[in-house]
């Protein structure tokens, strides 16, 4: 079985604790550095599809910057939903208030999906992903 | 027969414990889980915790003692036992 | 409000993971109590399942939001007096890293301490 393997950016590009997007064969992919180890990941948030590589690496999980779901990057499962947002006692004016119910009640239907992972592998210097 | 009325949450080991406490003994004793109840009692128990600086469940009333917290021992002494 | 299938082990395993490194600074630890530690770790996925926040267990929601930040896991910080002089938190979850038998830690309101 011929397992084609691509390249996707230099071991030495990412540091610890460290991301990087990139884009092979038209997949736009996160590259992680867990400790040394590297793991590759759709680059696109479960909720709302923002670009996971502006959020945080914190050890195995991946914080989304936009609402700050969480995910394992071992295996793309999404632990948990966005954190709500909350406006305290402020009242929004009529306009926005409208707005921000309507977005609310689309929002409730949105889900938090888990995201696709790539087999990686190390060679030469190079991180492989495998497509 | 003293009344005795405890407010818990579904979500409290040491809620539980006390419930049990009271089971256990065969004492009867009523209870409110806070965060399974209604708006208008959340708010009353709410303001009752306050008047009495409790911040946390369990929260228990035999008459008109107030402990806040698992104490088992201050139960069997307002009970007498 | 919880629309995504979490999976309750994993979510606790990285809750563990982050507590862990916020309450290490301040003193506290995991209670060795496994079976209450389970316990409560597994009623906050589920407080965060209705909220979207893991609040304590133990402790009451008031619809305010300044009141209910300082019950948001783990709320030591807020909490820092009454919790170091019972050497736990409210729910138990942690404990003083000194602690070696959880139980014998009675659960105390800051009215009934010392500096009262």
């Amino acid at each position: 079985m011929n397992e084609k393997f691509s390249k996707a950016i230099r071991a030495d590009e990412i540091a610890a604790g460290g991301m990087k997007a990139v884009e092979i064969e038209g997949n736009e992919i996160v590259i992680c550095n867990s400790d040394g180890k590297y793991y590759a990941l759709q680059r696109r948030c479960g909720h709302m599809n923002a670009p996971l590589d502006m959020g945080t690496l914190d050890g195995i999980y991946l914080t989304c910057p936009m609402h700050c779901a969480q995910f394992d990057i071992t295996n793309g499962e999404a632990l948990s939903d966005p954190v709500p947002s909350d406006l305290g006692k402020e009242v929004p004016s009529p306009i926005i208030g409208e707005y921000l119910q309507t977005i609310g009640m689309i929002m409730k239907h949105v889900h938090t999906e888990s995201i696709s992972t790539y087999v990686t592998k190390l060679e030469s210097g190079w991180v492989l992903i495998k497509l | 027969m003293k009344k005795i009325t405890v407010y818990t949450l579904s979500t409290c080991p040491w809620c539980r414990k006390t419930k049990n406490f009271f089971t256990e003994r065969n004492i009867p004793f009523s209870y409110i889980d806070y965060d399974m109840t209604d708006e208008t009692t959340q708010r009353r128990i709410s303001q009752e915790l306050d008047a009495a600086g409790a911040t946390g469940f369990p929260y228990v009333k035999i008459n008109d003692e107030v402990i806040v917290g698992y104490q088992p021992e201050r139960y069997s002494n307002a009970l007498g036992l | 409000m919880s629309q995504c299938k979490v999976n309750i082990e994993s979510r606790k395993k990285s809750l563990h993971y982050f507590f862990e490194k916020v309450v290490g600074p301040l003193g506290f630890k995991f209670t060795p109590d496994e079976e209450i530690m389970n316990f409560l770790l597994e009623q906050e996925v589920i407080l965060e399942g209705r909220h979207g926040i893991p609040f304590c267990p133990c402790q009451p929601l008031r619809n305010d939001r300044v009141r209910d930040m300082q019950i948001v896991c783990p709320c030591i910080p807020f909490h820092r007096k009454h919790f170091d002089e019972i050497k736990r938190c409210w729910c138990g979850l942690f404990v003083h890293k000194d602690v070696l038998d959880p139980d014998k830690l009675p659960q105390l309101p800051p009215k009934e301490l010392n500096h009262e």
